[in-house]
């Protein structure tokens, strides 16, 4: 297990006067899960967004391998293997369920990958994705619009479509919000799965309970600034946090 | 007379097809709007014209020659002029309309207009349809137009890069982050909708000869069926297509030969007056907040 596997270093950057982030550091191990918490407005997005390559940070380092990444367009940074999921769903709405996991097998990534996606089985690569995070394989669902679909299968949906990307990273923004607990504990399976095959997840997080059971280190955000780092009960201990989130259930 | 305008309202309409489908192709999947289209089809008749009476090709791959040249040319346009003012659509308007313009003048300058020049018709024969006589270029042509919009409806919703193409059309970041190059894309989009364009010019010109305003026609004809339609709206396309089409046909028949471009040009404004958006346009999503 190499400590350095992605390291982001004092990243900084700000819009008008606001400092969104502010010489935020840290580095992820390879197959760690690592947490991100924070208030809104906090600067977790926007470093979401630096990593992978949607905003240029004003100074600072993004390291992948020990290969700067930094200022890379989205799809190269994509095409090195980190995938994410967006705050807001994002599917492509108006292709069916398991097509919008073909269009991933169009990138560089893919098709120079052996086997990748060829003729004829793509349909079928696209569906096992789906049954794997949860579509039920024999039904319309996967055959649906994404237009179509419920906020739950389109959660699902976006961590297909990073899988479909054969990732190394996976960068979730929020990926519990909007959904139902019952929803979010059948979503659990799933990213203990991820994390079992060694895929390295980044997880920016409101739902402290679950993110906890899933992450084994976690940096909490305030203003831009990371405050503080460490195992999941020494965050909820913490009193800079405690202040942070006070009024906020720990 | 009734018949006669069926048909030559349905040939009509089908020749709009062809004329405006790669042009909104191309807005559809990149966002530019190509005014160097009209130009693209003139070439596309030079080109062809030029491997058939100066290198003396075979007929069939004079014609798929000029078609890919001017793809190439589309893909050049993008990777060389665009890609320095992506993003702003002022700038890509004034872009490809100068380099259109350009392109043209440059022909008319070196004497490339006129009956000299034009393309010999597939086959010349007489077919007679519900009594009509139609010419065999014209009934070719609207199987040509028909075969060709079925083949794009299938590559942009079963092969990998026609659903690379849709998904970049819908979420331009999201499809970045799976991967996707928008430059890569744009640049097929460019050939793509270039070697549409080149098709339309080799069915299409043999019915006349290839004249200087062939090509701001045709852009015409083009941007009023997309408006009518709804840009980057393939049903659009047909819909208006057979609107304008048979508008045209009938005015043509009742009023006077001039009407074929005033009937365009009041589509483009009755449209723009009345629903900007176009018959089957929609409405921009909000873009996510960040």
């Amino acid at each position: 297990m190499t400590t350095d596997f992605l390291v982001v270093d004092e990243l900084s950057k700000s819009f008008g006067g606001v400092k969104a982030l502010d010489r935020v550091g840290f580095s992820v191990a390879q197959g760690e899960v690592l947490g991100i918490i924070g208030l809104n407005g906090s600067g977790k997005t926007t470093l979401v967004n630096v990593i992978t390559g949607f905003i240029r940070p004003d100074s600072g380092h993004v390291w992948l391998r020990g290969k700067e990444i930094t200022g890379l367009a989205p799809e190269k940074i994509a095409g090195l293997g980190i995938a994410r999921t967006f705050q807001t769903v994002r599917p492509f709405h108006h292709l069916p369920a398991f097509k919008n996991l073909i269009v991933p097998l169009y990138s560089s990534r893919i098709r120079s990958a052996a086997g990748g996606g060829r003729w004829g089985d793509r349909d079928a690569v696209a569906l096992d994705l789906l049954e794997e995070v949860g579509f039920e394989r024999d039904s319309s669902v996967p055959y649906k619009p994404a237009a179509a679909l419920p906020h739950g299968y389109l959660r699902r949906l976006e961590l297909a479509r990073c899988l479909a990307l054969r990732p190394e990273v996976i960068i979730t923004d929020e990926l519990f919000s909007g959904l139902s607990s019952s929803e979010v504990s059948s979503l659990m399976p799933l990213m203990e799965k991820l994390r079992e095959r060694g895929i390295t997840l980044v997880m920016v997080e409101h739902r402290l309970r679950e993110l906890f059971r899933l992450a084994r280190r976690v940096i909490v955000m305030e203003q831009g600034r990371k405050i503080a780092e460490g195992p999941p009960q020494a965050i909820v201990a913490d009193n800079a946090v405690r202040e942070t989130y006070l009024g906020a259930e720990l | 007379m009734l018949r006669s305008i069926f048909i030559y309202g349905l040939i009509n309409s089908i020749i709009l097809a062809l004329t405006a489908v790669g042009f909104s192709l191309t807005y559809g999947i990149s966002r530019v709007a190509n005014f160097a289209y009209g130009a693209l089809y003139v070439l596309a008749g030079f080109a062809a014209w030029v491997l058939l009476h100066r290198l003396a090709l075979n007929y069939y791959l004079a014609l798929f020659l000029a078609v890919v040249f001017v793809a190439l040319v589309g893909a050049a346009l993008y990777r060389f002029a665009l890609i320095r003012v992506r993003g702003m659509p002022i700038s890509e308007i004034i872009v490809t309309f100068a380099l259109g313009t350009a392109l043209v003048e440059l022909l008319r300058f070196f004497g490339l207009f006129g009956s000299a020049y034009g393309l010999p018709p597939l086959r010349r024969a007489t077919l007679q349809l519900l009594g009509v006589p139609v010419d065999f270029q014209r009934v070719a042509l609207v199987v040509i137009g028909a075969v060709l919009i079925l083949a794009l409806w299938l590559f942009t919703h079963y092969t990998k890069i026609g659903l690379a193409f849709r998904a970049i059309a819908q979420d331009e970041q999201a499809a970045m982050m799976v991967g996707i190059d928008p430059d890569h894309m744009a640049t097929l989009s460019l050939a793509l909708g270039s070697a549409l364009a080149a098709v339309a010019a080799v069915v299409v010109l043999p019915l006349g000869y290839i004249a200087a305003e062939s090509g701001s026609n045709i852009l015409v004809f083009a941007i009023a069926v997309c408006i009518l339609g709804g840009l980057e709206s393939p049903a659009g396309v047909i819909v208006a297509s057979l609107l304008i089409g048979y508008a045209q046909i009938l005015s043509v028949a009742y009023f006077g030969p001039h009407y074929q471009m005033i009937v365009a040009l009041l589509a483009i404004l009755v449209t723009l007056v009345f629903r900007p958006s176009g018959l089957f346009g929609k409405q921009k999503e909000l873009e996510e907040r960040v």
